[in-house]
């Protein structure tokens, strides 16, 4: 089965890639990457009540959700949404975790209300005002496969644009041995279904039966910036945007079912 | 600035402005006497549990939701101050 | 391309009133609630809540050992009753492991695991030795286990979204088989009762310390349970009920606390009749989110009365079954089918005195009586609404 869908709007943010136009430069061997670490960015679309309520996770991605619909040129509003990400808000997991351990009675009701997978996409919607449906999935080290194929479907199901948001942020205490990610990572595309200009990226996706996956290898100078964040699996993805050459990459989906991109 | 802040409210500002990480606000901005709710700090009902619950970890006494005289307490830092200096368990 | 009908070829749910569709239809009949005091962890806080009984002396078989915990272990309790199992592997061996597609629906997924690891970390802060499997420290553990359980290898997907998530399941697996990326699909959700939804819910003063009493209008909060629920969507079958449509949509307005209009509610309620292309006057019966809490409930009247004609039978049933938060879009999509099997439309558990918000469709006693068609409403934090229509017949 065969879905076409073509990128309207591509973001990216990692603490030492802290952009696309950055990281683009930085795949392509145009530029050094920065030494030092950008600061988290800050969700300046929310309001001052939602905005310093918000963790790490909704940080960066509506930072990348923000700067897609920009290159899109499309209101964010209108867009339906799909969030992605490994392991949700690792940093909330250990403080819920290391409470619940010591005095469960003093759990944060603002921790709390942002522990769900879906604060992100919540505060988005809440941030832009949009109706439009969103959902929030993870599928471990399949995750980042996993969105893009279901925004894709939305796409084509729908006859409209959507969002697709994907990241992962650093692990915290104990948790961090079982679910290990580095630093931030974010990355947002607007897929629609039909492409209006030749200068957009048209995707070919098609699911493939495989023994073993073999998923694409990230081999750029952006891969060991970003190589110990759970989200690492969409660099290769990123990294053949980032050329304007027709390639195509392998995701994984599952041990045994492999996502064939192919990027025009 | 309409009133000077006395010590303990100051303690109070400075646990409100921490626990909610309200941006662009110091301490020594918050006027005792003006709402904390809504119109002044823009607090809203999930800021006043998570307050609720510093207050408890501070000072050693529980807040009630269900307290009839939750509106007067909560009105303004000189009211909550007021409120904790009277109830306070930990010194 | 437009959505699709698909044929629910089997169902099954395990919730704190019993295990699968029988055992529910007679405890909806006897209007028995599932609801027991708090007993839950080493310092239960004051409230009631929908415990499935047996599942600390109920280990995973070896052979999935490594996904072994409390919501895995209720995940395979859930495939393990009605012949679910057996109905999902002979739509394995019909249409091919790799075109049978899982999409489960959590809020909190395993992290009782994690939980249980911080009581009990090693002197150098380690997790101990049992616990050092990553699969269940992460969301998508459900969505893995349901995928090996069940020896498939195409797409397996974990839907998070709070309390929508079983119910959002049914949309994107209908988008996977329309699109062709999958023949048929399980769906389904469990959650499990744990510290962080207990304490967390606590910390927002949402729960009730005594059973909770939907639309009533001394409703004191929520009762939390725990709950798996599975089922299996093809596109054409000989029989089976019909997944007619879906409406997804969301409030915008804030992160714990519904819309005041009910906004996004009322636009996944249109999207879903539109899909379905039936009106209002076509549904006989409306399983509600229904939670108890004050806010929710009361948008959740005010929809129904606004929008619904008298002859249509709403109610929730949370005072059987507790709230199964990401679990509870498959339960309720279970009554609902149960509902329409069996013409038993369930009235509300604990209802006394209606809420002032509440119009003649919400029903105290059950009710029985010929019906069609039937939708699902669940709500979630973050604003995430999802409204589901099935139907007897197309």
């Amino acid at each position: 089965m065969t879905l076409r869908v073509a990128i309207e709007g591509v973001s990216f943010w990692a603490s030492r890639l802290p952009g696309w136009d950055i990281a683009r430069a930085v795949i392509l061997g145009e530029q050094a990457a920065p030494e030092a670490p950008s600061a988290r960015p800050s969700p300046t679309l929310l309001a001052p009540t939602e905005r310093r309520r918000a963790p790490d996770t909704v940080a960066v991605a509506l930072e990348v959700a923000a700067r897609a619909c920009e290159a899109a040129g499309r209101k964010p509003s209108d867009l339906p949404s799909v969030f992605a990400s490994t392991h949700g808000d690792l940093a909330i997991s250990d403080y819920m975790c290391s409470t619940l351990a010591t005095t469960p009675t003093l759990i944060s009701p603002i921790k709390f209300h942002n522990s769900v997978h879906n604060a992100a996409a919540g505060y988005w919607s809440i941030g832009t005002g949009s109706l439009a449906p969103y959902t929030a999935i993870s599928a471990y080290e399949y995750t980042f496969g996993a969105g893009l194929l279901e925004a894709a479907t939305q796409a084509i199901c729908e006859q409209r644009p959507v969002l697709y948001v994907a990241f992962d942020i650093e692990s915290k205490g104990a948790l961090a041995s079982m679910a290990p990610s580095r630093g931030l990572l974010g990355a947002a595309l607007v897929l629609t279904p039909v492409s209006k200009s030749e200068q957009q990226r048209g995707l070919i996706l098609t699911t493939e039966s495989v023994a073993e996956c073999q998923p694409t290898e990230a081999r750029s100078a952006a891969a060991p910036l970003v190589a110990d964040n759970a989200l690492a699996p969409c660099l290769p993805f990123f990294e053949i945007l980032a050329s304007s050459n027709p390639r195509t990459l392998s995701l994984a989906l599952s041990r045994q079912t492999a996502l064939n991109v192919q990027v025009n | 600035m309409s009133a000077t802040q006395s010590a303990g409210e100051r303690e109070l500002a400075e646990l409100i402005v921490t626990a909610l990480n309200l941006e662009g606000v110091t301490p020594a901005d918050i006027d005792p006497e003006a709402p904390l709710f809504k119109t002044g700090l823009g607090l809203d009902s999930i800021d006043a549990l998570e307050l609720a619950l510093e207050i408890s970890k501070r000072y050693g006494f529980q807040l009630r939701s269900d307290d009839e005289n939750n509106v007067r307490i909560f009105s303004s830092l000189r009211s909550l101050a007021a409120h904790i200096a009277t109830n306070r368990v930990t010194a | 391309m437009q959505s699709r009908s698909l044929r629910i070829t089997a169902y099954t749910l395990c919730s704190a009133v019993g295990d699968g569709t029988a055992a529910t239809l007679a405890a909806l009949r006897e209007r028995r609630s599932g609801l027991s005091k708090n007993d839950f962890g080493p310092s239960p806080i004051d409230t009631w809540i929908g415990r499935v009984p047996g599942l600390e002396e109920q280990p995973l078989p070896a052979e999935f050992a490594n996904w072994d915990c409390r919501n895995n272990r209720l995940a395979w309790r859930g495939l393990a009753t009605d012949g679910f199992i057996e109905a999902a592997r002979e739509a394995r061996d019909r249409y091919g492991a790799d075109r049978v597609a899982v999409v489960m629906g959590t809020s909190t997924s395993s992290i009782g695991a994690s939980e249980e690891a911080y009581t009990r970390l090693d002197p150098d802060g380690r997790y101990p030795a049992d616990l050092r499997r990553p699969i269940i420290h992460t969301p998508h553990s459900l969505g893995d286990f349901v995928q090996h359980a069940l020896g498939l290898t195409g797409m397996s997907v974990t839907v998070a979204t709070a309390c929508s998530s079983s119910a959002k399941v049914f949309a994107q697996a209908e988008r996977l088989i329309r699109t062709g990326l999958a023949d048929a699909a399980i769906v389904g959700g469990v959650d499990s009762l744990c510290g962080s939804v207990l304490f967390g819910f606590n910390s927002l003063e949402l729960v009730s310390s005594e059973q909770c009493r939907p639309f009533d209008v001394e409703r004191r909060g929520i009762n939390l349970g725990e709950a798996a629920g599975f089922a299996l969507l093809e596109k054409q079958a000989p029989g089976g009920a019909w997944l007619l449509g879906y409406g997804e949509s969301n409030d915008a307005h804030h992160m714990s606390t519904p819309h005041p209009e009910g906004v996004g509610a009322r636009l996944a309620l249109n999207d879903a009749l539109r899909r379905a292309d039936l009106r209002p006057e076509d549904i006989d019966y409306i399983n509600l989110h229904g939670t108890a809490s004050q806010k929710n409930d009361e948008v959740e009247a005010k929809i129904v009365a606004d929008l619904f004609p008298t002859a249509t039978c709403a109610s929730s049933t949370k005072g059987w079954t507790g709230h199964t938060l990401g679990a509870a879009g498959i339960v309720e999509a279970a009554i609902s089918l149960i509902a329409l099997e069996h013409q038993l439309l369930p009235g509300t558990l604990n209802l006394r005195v209606p809420d002032l918000a509440c119009g003649p469709q919400i029903q105290r006693d059950n009710v029985e009586r010929k019906a069609r068609h039937a939708l699902s409403f669940s709500f979630g934090f973050g604003g995430s609404n999802c409204v589901l229509v099935f139907g007897r017949d197309r």
